[in-house]
């Protein structure tokens, strides 16, 4: 069975103040289509500029990301940008949710822009925040919801696409730890049921202890 | 264009939203607007003073003379003058828009009052018609000779020149066609002036029959014409060139191109000057409030770009959203102006004289639909093109660095 994610001896380099950071060094990794996967280690170990690889955020500056065989680290914008669009869905540590739109619009944004009609999507965004327990909260804005709420919408938005693999960076860091774990188990359960591949970054140990996997990273290196 | 209508309900329910960034842009754009709006209306009026100025202090709407006469110099001009006038007057009476006309004669006399003569050219003119409606002539001593069969008004320089006032004397001699000289003793009703130093220093007015009694002539040289409406001289000039083919009907601002045009045209070029200063710093405006829009949603450009919408697609829903806000902007610009001429500004602006006039007069805002809708089409465009380049530098900034943004 082909792996849904091959990366090959990736490493990243970037510059900040005049000084180069090696981010991620020769990480090899293979992710299963429904895996649930959590990338652990302390800030700068690199599990957020791996997720930005693997979302096709960024391109790896050595090495090879394929995602269903296909090497997309040579794919141009255009086709990236179309990967992500259908095939990858993104939690973000901090929610960002468009202010301007409830949670429902929220859900419905990237539905409507891939021209899904209006009442199908309608019908769709209801499933996804009702999945996430959050139906009664459609119509509030994201400002007058809590954190818990924020990401259970920012999840609903990740699933209503019926993404094959959903990225997590750091989901929980703007929670409480009961609402975190909460939020890790919500994520699980629709791993599960719906069967897509669920790649998360943590430090926290308890979150760390609901992965099916955990690929440990230290100073840009994986340490099984 | 059902995708077309989801950007657009997208734009509009961002601009109408988020009610602090739209109101600065909206406020910025209002402003720009309004300034440009009531600067147009302001434009519009001194314009219209200076047209109303020149038509009613000396040219009338245009003037008829014999075709071929006009700006060319003749050695016996009197035959090229226009005969009959009354039966001409009687047919033009009929032409449409025709309010008044009035016969006019030049003459070239040497004026003599005691010990000084200056030699001078004057204007036979039909008093009463004329006072009825030239009734911006800067005077600046007495008054129109109206009926007064011996009355004269004489320039500024040239009532100086002869050392004469309001009341006083002087005596005129010419020669008629026959090269017989003739002479006639006038009484100066008032003193003009009209800006033009060289014109006033020899010019005088004087009745039109006294005129063609001292050129022996029952002929006039030209005929001025006053219209009912200020857009009625082509359909005038048309309907003239029809009746009377053997005239041509020449508008003011031809006849007055040295004052008139020249001033319009030296004002246009001013006034097309401050407008580009006022686009500029709408310009600037909104590329400062949209640059700071730009800043404020870098991690939402991050999310939008993140979850799969492409460059363009950033790019033309915050154009849109400028457009949006242009024209709601401008609309709103517009009708302040439109509060503003109506309400404080009604009674109109006090202004000091102007070049070449001595009274004070008032200039009243005059909006027009056609500038409303230049100012509403350049506050959009101006909007449009004032956040290309922060919205581009946002849509092209790398995913991940505009999601780390704080």
């Amino acid at each position: 069975m082909t792996p849904l994610y091959e990366i090959r001896s990736v490493s990243y380099r970037y510059k900040l103040d005049g000084q180069h950071i090696q981010a991620l060094s020769g990480i090899s990794l293979n992710v299963c289509q429904g895996e649930f996967l959590a990338l652990a280690g302390p800030s700068g170990s690199g599990k957020t500029t791996l997720l930005n690889v693997l979302g096709l955020l960024d391109r790896p500056g050595e090495g090879a990301v394929l995602f269903e065989g296909e090497n997309v680290s040579r794919l141009s914008e255009r086709e990236r940008t179309l990967l992500r669009r259908e095939r990858i869905g993104f939690i973000f540590q901090n929610f960002n949710l468009i202010p301007t739109l409830t949670a429902h619009e929220n859900v419905e944004y990237f539905l409507l822009k891939r021209k899904t009609g209006r009442i199908e999507a309608r019908a769709r965004v209801l499933r996804a925040l009702e999945a996430v327990g959050i139906a009664a909260q459609a119509n509030q804005w994201p400002n007058s919801m809590s954190g818990g709420q924020r990401q259970r919408v920012a999840i609903a938005r990740a699933l209503v696409r019926q993404p094959q693999v959903v990225l997590a960076d750091e989901p929980t860091a703007s929670l409480d730890q009961s609402t975190g774990l909460a939020v890790i188990e919500l994520m699980k359960r629709l791993n599960r049921e719906q069967g897509m591949t669920c790649i998360f970054s943590t430090h926290d140990p308890k979150v760390i202890a609901a992965a099916d996997r955990v690929v440990h990273l230290t100073d840009g290196r994986v340490i099984e | 264009m059902r995708h077309f209508a989801l950007h657009i309900e997208l734009a509009l329910r961002n601009v109408f939203r988020n009610r602090r960034r739209s109101l600065y842009a909206l406020a910025t754009i209002a402003m720009g607007a309004l300034g440009l709006f009531t600067f147009m209306g302001f434009n519009h009026g001194l314009m219209r003073q200076y047209r109303d100025n020149t038509i009613r202090a000396r040219w009338g709407y245009g003037q008829l003379y014999v075709a071929g006469y006009r700006g060319k110099a003749h050695t016996r001009p009197w035959e090229m003058w226009v005969e009959n006038p009354q039966d001409v007057m009687n047919t033009l009476r009929n032409l449409p828009g025709i309010v008044d006309l009035f016969p006019r004669l030049t003459v070239n006399a040497i004026l003599t009052a005691g010990e000084l003569s200056i030699a001078g050219q004057g204007e036979g003119i039909d008093g009463i018609a004329e006072a009825r409606f030239f009734d911006q002539l800067n005077y600046i001593e007495g008054s129109d000779f109206k009926d007064r069969r011996d009355g004269i008004v004489l320039g500024q320089g040239l009532a100086r020149g002869l050392g004469v006032h309001v009341g006083d004397e002087v005596v005129l001699v010419t020669q008629d066609s026959k090269m017989k000289t003739r002479s006639v003793k006038v009484a100066v009703t008032g003193v003009f002036h009209t800006g033009s130093q060289e014109f006033d220093s020899r010019a005088f007015r004087l009745p039109i029959k006294l005129a063609q009694s001292l050129l022996e002539t029952d002929r006039v040289e030209s005929i001025a014409v006053a219209l009912s409406s200020d857009d009625g001289w082509p359909a005038f000039a048309a309907a003239a060139k029809k009746a009377l083919p053997e005239l041509e009907a020449i508008p003011f601002d031809e006849l007055d191109r040295i004052y008139y045009r020249h001033a319009v045209d030296w004002l246009d070029a001013q006034f097309r000057f401050i407008r580009s200063v006022i686009l500029l710093v709408v310009f600037l405006g909104i590329f400062n409030v949209i640059s700071m829009t730009v800043m404020e949603r870098t991690t939402e450009i991050g999310a939008l770009r993140a979850n799969g919408e492409s460059r363009l697609a950033v790019f033309c829903g915050m154009e849109l959203e400028a457009a949006a806000l242009g024209l709601l902007g401008g609309l709103l610009g517009l009708l302040a102006g439109w509060a503003l001429s109506t309400g404080p500004l009604s009674a109109g602006i006090p202004m000091p004289p102007a070049p070449g006039i001595t009274r004070s007069f008032r200039i009243f805002i005059e909006l027009g639909f056609a500038d409303a809708l230049e100012v509403l089409g350049l506050c959009g465009l101006t909007s449009v093109f004032g956040c290309i380049l922060p919205v581009w530098r946002g849509a092209r900034m790398p995913i991940a660095q505009a999601l780390r943004h704080v």
